[in-house]
């Protein structure tokens, strides 16, 4: 193991990107790695707002057409090696704003997180509940962590 | 001087040229959700702002037109992750009311319950937010742990954390039914909320750090409150008694204050939130000792063609309308306007005249949802 990743084993840093879901998974995100009854710092997961800080990328909500591009922005500031965590039914298949009544596509939603950058783990749930997020982050470690 | 007073008076900014603009925004870390805004700085001091939404836009009420009008009823849940039973609660109305169905009193009950519950978690996720904006951690956390209590209540009568609404036409689902033991579970729930928030609000009052940092900060004057169109709790921080809840025939059997502060400021946003808590509290013990025996939903009625049928509440943040009409049991001419649409003038308002650092915290002061405010809106002028 080399020194970064012992470190980095120590230290995860979470950012969260909001991509136009209905901010229940978002405030449950956050809630879940800061409030006092599941509060995911105690092990060693921290929740940053600085792209260039952070290990993972939680993305929530169906990417809507405008923040197509600042995701993919947000994306390339993070430095090698990174994961990205797609949270919730939106994230994975664009939830119930993907498709107008069947087959139609929505104009307004770029589709799934998996669309616009590659995706290492998958959260499911409407909206995600906060264990979920949690081992969908520690699925995401080896990744971070075998890198060289 | 002379300048200034034009400038916080509104009437003219078109001879200003301000040069210095701190934009933020679309995705920034101060802000949790993606809106842009644009403000004007002179010498520190913000003499404009600028609010920018529509980023988040998903055409809800594209979605909406033409589904079934129970399919579309439960679609209007996920507009907002936070007041999302009051969607659906208010969805559900304007059918009935274009319907003439009778609601059953225990189904009355078991909603006002529920939409109190969800001002509970609102209200405090709005106080733990603004405190963590104040830079003051360990309120937010205690706030957050308070918050939790509430949030398992809604996930016992609802099945679901976030997404939890409870209205059907006619009633409320089978599955928030109250037997005795969730009523005693609430009961327990309510007991500690309230210990727990006069504990906040003793020690959130009598610390000297946090009062002379939010007393005076971030101005609505109760003229350019009724001016903006404010709504909710932040026109009730500038001193006007204005609360849907008294016109509304489910809130008829609850006796409940209408709380007001005068200053319009952050303190007065944050104390009028503090103590609506308590008046939660207090509809909660009320509906849970009175609730009335019978069936919670009423299936006895036909589907038929409306008019355009418009529906208002109070939901947490403020004033929420929806309208539509039924066509062969379907939705069309949604129409969705959310609380936090009419208090963006506020939100803009409250910035200007302060100095930079405390623009973000005179936003979030109007308990901003932009999420769900992204609605496809035309301004006719009158």
């Amino acid at each position: 193991m080399s020194l970064k990743s012992y470190s980095r084993a120590r230290a995860v840093h979470v950012m969260l990107v909001y991509t136009g879901g209905c901010n229940g998974c978002d405030i449950e995100i956050v809630n879940c790695i800061l409030s006092p009854k599941f509060d995911a710092e105690q092990y060693k997961v921290f929740l940053t707002w600085n792209p260039r800080e952070a290990d993972v990328l939680v993305v929530t909500g169906p990417v809507t057409k405008h923040n197509e591009k600042p995701l993919k922005e947000i994306y390339k500031a993070i430095p090698e090696p990174k994961a990205v965590v797609a949270a919730g039914a939106c994230a994975l298949m664009g939830g119930v704003y993907k498709n107008i009544h069947g087959e139609i596509p929505s104009e307004e939603i770029a589709g799934p997180v998996e669309e616009v950058i590659p995706v290492a783990a998958k959260v499911p749930g409407c909206a995600v509940r906060p264990e979920d997020v949690l081992s969908g982050v520690v699925a995401a470690l080896p990744l971070l962590l075998n890198a060289k | 001087m002379n300048d200034d007073n034009k400038i916080n008076n509104n009437k003219s900014t078109k001879e200003t040229i301000i040069e210095t603009e701190v934009a933020m925004g679309v995705v920034h870390p101060a802000a949790l959700e993606p809106y842009r805004v644009r403000l004007f700085v002179e010498d520190e001091i913000v003499k404009d702002a600028e609010i920018t939404i529509g980023v988040n836009h998903r055409g809800i009420e594209r979605i909406m037109e033409g589904l079934p009008v129970e399919k579309a009823n439960s679609l209007t849940e996920k507009v907002c992750g936070i007041c999302s039973n009051s969607h659906i609660w208010n969805s559900v109305m304007v059918a009935e009311k274009g319907l003439g169905i009778e609601v059953p009193d225990r189904a009355q009950y078991i909603r006002v319950i529920m939409g109190e519950l969800e001002r509970l978690h609102s209200h405090f996720l709005y106080l733990a937010h603004g405190n963590e904006v104040l830079g003051h951690e360990t309120f937010s956390m205690r706030l957050f742990y308070i918050r939790e209590t509430v949030m398992e209540l809604l996930r016992m009568i609802g099945g679901n954390r976030v997404q939890y609404g409870a209205p059907i036409i006619g009633g409320v689902r089978p599955r928030c039914e109250l037997n005795s033991k969730r009523i005693q579970k609430i009961k327990e729930g309510m007991d500690f909320v309230e210990e727990k928030a006069i504990n906040f609000a003793d020690r959130f009052v009598s610390d000297p750090m946090i009062m002379s940092r939010i007393t005076g900060v971030g101005v609505i004057s109760r003229k350019d409150a009724l001016r903006l169109a404010a709504s909710g709790p932040t026109l009730r921080a500038t001193g006007v008694a204005r609360d849907l809840r008294t016109d509304m025939e489910c809130y008829d059997p609850f006796d409940f204050d209408v709380i007001t502060q005068d200053d319009g400021d952050v303190k007065s946003n944050l104390l009028v939130r503090v103590l609506e808590i308590f008046e939660s509290v207090k509809i909660i013990r009320q509906a849970l000792k009175d609730l009335p025996e019978g069936r919670i939903t009423n299936r006895s009625w036909e589907m038929a063609d409306t008019p355009i049928i418009k529906s208002y509440i109070e939901v947490p943040r403020g004033t929420l309308y929806h309208s539509y009409r039924i066509e062969e049991g379907r939705t069309r001419n949604v129409i969705i306007r959310t609380p936090s649409m009419s208090n963006i003038g506020a939100m803009e308002h409250a910035c200007i005249g302060n100095h930079i650092t405390d623009a973000q915290l005179a936003i979030v002061q109007c308990d901003p949802c932009f999420t769900c405010t992204d609605r496809a809106i035309k301004i006719i002028e009158l």
